[in-house]
């Protein structure tokens, strides 16, 4: 949104070019100056100008939506609002499972089960939305390589023999757990850039990062100078990203 | 403006000093002030002020302009108007006393605090808050609710709801007043989530745009008294190399925000991060943005963690003393840490705004 060039904010095209020669292109270098700024470089009133900066802020700003809209449209919904973990006492605790369209966050000491949680989550996501599931592919980010094929299998058979019954259900369901194995930050970065297009022509219905603390300490030690701001850029970065994948999809992360 | 100075009606012997001093219009008399013109007239400063305002009568284009811009009143007026003024209460009867009966309209109240302390909470139930209707002592109003972070959860204002227009439904039964009544036709959980307006900023310059537009929107909905910024510091604390341009950006957003709360009436409510500071020997907590950040909230409260209790500090107000509350965060929403005592009033006519009667709290 904030890249959008200047010339799709419907301002006229001299204007547009005067303000090229100005390097002012995008709506971010527009906003990002002052009133006064702005008038020198267009050479308009006061009012004038105010008046382009509503026309710009207009193709930037988001879209308003009254709570009671998103309340009805959870409602009208109410499967796609969460997947279930198939834990009763977390799935009452949570509110109903994992909300779709967020961020969840899963700490704990080593040795726990977060991985084993994560693999059967995946199973879960690509259960039919029947028995709970959310009936699509599942986009796996491994950067500690403790994800295991067998075990997902085994998870599956033991858990739903009933579905599980045939070979041909278990190829399906492994082949569209799709497994990124990632060990730099820079990679995870990158991959998590691309996730948008895979998403819409896999019908990904769950991102699974595990684990992103492990790749973070690898590479930033605290001690040394700046590595700090590194890495809340890196996190940070991360962070809005998934959030923007999370909410513009609908999926849980 | 290039009125000849004789041809003012002055005194004829102050109109023949002006001229022996060598002023011939009237712009050059503007233009010296009173101070310049008694000395250079001999005349007593009253006796400038008095030339000046005549000239400024008789020109009346130049005094128009100047004379419009001011926004000036007497600190008299401004008390009644404040006292006239209401709060937003925020259910917590040990929080509102903090802030001297709840938050304040034209002004903007920030709230810092580390991740899952209840700042959304907060903001949550003070966009449900501000629709109370006035016969209970709220405000009536409509809420925008701003958000960057992506933390806003419909069912939890849902739930928030609905626990206010209970709590409010108790009162309505203990008092049985015909406004009450009325009041409660319309004050319905999807009244009451129709008129939260939720825009979801994903990075800066959306957010920025939508302070540009604010404006607008509150002239077409007049209604609204509360504009909430949930995470101001989330767009603006990742990806700005340049701290030049992010402190600019921001002191024009706090301008913009002020002008907004003073025109239209309504309680401004930001939240921010956390940040350490890394000092010689030990890191503190401080709320995040920087140093300059600082003068842009009127109010500032801080909410920490002590053990297991949640505590909130006032740290920055003009009014109020610095002191710190528990507080806790039920299915309910935003409330105190025992159930207030129960006032009774009955005498129902009279009713202090910022005293209403509360019914025990079911935990």
């Amino acid at each position: 949104m904030a890249a959008k060039k200047l010339r799709r904010a419907k301002l006229s095209p001299e204007l547009c070019e005067r303000l090229g020669r100005h390097q002012i292109t995008t709506c971010q270098d527009f906003l990002c100056l002052s009133l006064l700024e702005l008038m020198k470089v267009t050479g308009q009133s006061y009012s004038n100008v105010q008046k382009l900066l509503c026309k710009v802020s207009l193709a930037c700003a988001p879209k308003m939506q009254t709570a009671y809209e998103m309340k009805v449209r959870r409602a009208v919904n109410p499967s796609s609002a969460f997947l279930s973990t198939s834990l009763h006492g977390l799935d009452k605790v949570l509110h109903g499972g994992v909300p779709c369209g967020s961020l969840t966050e899963l700490t704990s000491p080593p040795g726990c089960g977060k991985t084993q949680f994560c693999i059967m989550m995946s199973v879960l996501a690509t259960l039919p939305v029947s028995m709970g599931g959310l009936d699509g592919a599942v986009i796996y980010i491994d950067t500690e390589s403790a994800f295991s094929a067998e075990r997902l299998v085994e998870i599956a058979e033991s858990r739903f023999p009933a579905y599980f019954d045939s070979d041909e259900k278990l190829f399906s369901m492994t082949r569209s757990i799709h497994l990124y194995r990632e060990l730099t930050c820079g990679s995870v970065l990158k991959r998590i850039k691309s996730l948008e297009e895979e998403i819409i022509s896999k019908k990904v219905k769950l991102i699974i990062i595990d684990s992103v603390a492990s790749v973070v300490r690898k590479e930033f030690d605290p001690k040394l100078q700046g590595n700090l701001t590194e890495r809340s850029n890196f996190l940070a970065k991360g962070a809005s990203l998934l959030k923007y994948l999370a909410e513009e999809f609908s999926i849980p992360v | 403006m290039q009125r000849d100075v004789g041809t003012l009606p002055l005194a004829p012997a102050l109109r023949a000093r002006l001229a022996a001093a060598g002023f011939q219009t009237a712009q050059e008399l503007l233009d010296t002030g009173p101070c310049g013109l008694s000395t250079e007239v001999g005349i007593s400063k009253e006796e400038a002020l008095e030339v000046l305002q005549v000239v400024r009568q008789e020109c009346p284009g130049e005094a128009a302009r100047t004379a419009g811009l001011s926004r000036r009143c007497t600190a008299l007026e401004l008390l009644e108007q404040e006292q006239a003024q209401g709060f937003i209460i925020t259910f917590c009867s040990a929080l509102d006393n903090l802030l001297g009966g709840g938050v304040q309209l034209t002004k903007i109240t920030e709230i810092c605090g580390a991740p899952g302390i209840g700042k959304t909470q907060l903001c949550m139930q003070l966009a449900v808050d501000v629709q109370i209707p006035e016969c209970f002592g709220g405000l009536a109003g409509e809420a925008v609710f701003i958000d960057t972070e992506g933390s806003f959860m419909v069912d939890r204002v849902a739930d928030i709801a609905a626990a206010c227009v209970q709590h409010c439904q108790l009162i309505a039964e203990a008092h049985q007043e015909e406004d009450h009544l009325k009041a409660l036709e319309t004050f319905s959980l999807e009244s009451i989530l129709s008129h939260i307006y939720y825009f979801r900023c994903r990075d800066y310059i959306e957010l920025l745009a939508q302070v540009y537009l604010l404006p607008d929107f509150l002239s077409e909905h007049s209604k609204v008294r509360l504009v909430v910024i949930d995470g101001i510091a989330f767009p603006f604390r990742h990806d700005f190399e340049d701290l030049s341009l992010r402190t600019r950006l921001l002191n024009g957003l706090a301008q913009q925000l002020i002008i907004m709360a003073n025109d239209h009436k309504a309680a401004v409510v930001l939240t921010n991060q956390m940040t350490t500071r890394i000092g010689q020997s030990q890191s503190t907590l401080v709320p995040a943005l920087g140093e300059s950040w600082g003068h842009a909230a009127t109010v500032r409260l801080i909410f920490h963690w002590d053990n297991n209790q949640r505590l909130a500090t006032l740290y920055k107000s003009p009014s109020q003393k610095e002191s710190t509350i528990p507080y806790h965060v039920t299915p309910h929403g935003f409330r105190d840490v025992q159930p207030p005592a129960v006032t009774q009033n009955t005498d129902g006519t009279e009713m202090n705004p910022r005293k209403r009667p509360r019914s025990e709290e079911e935990k």
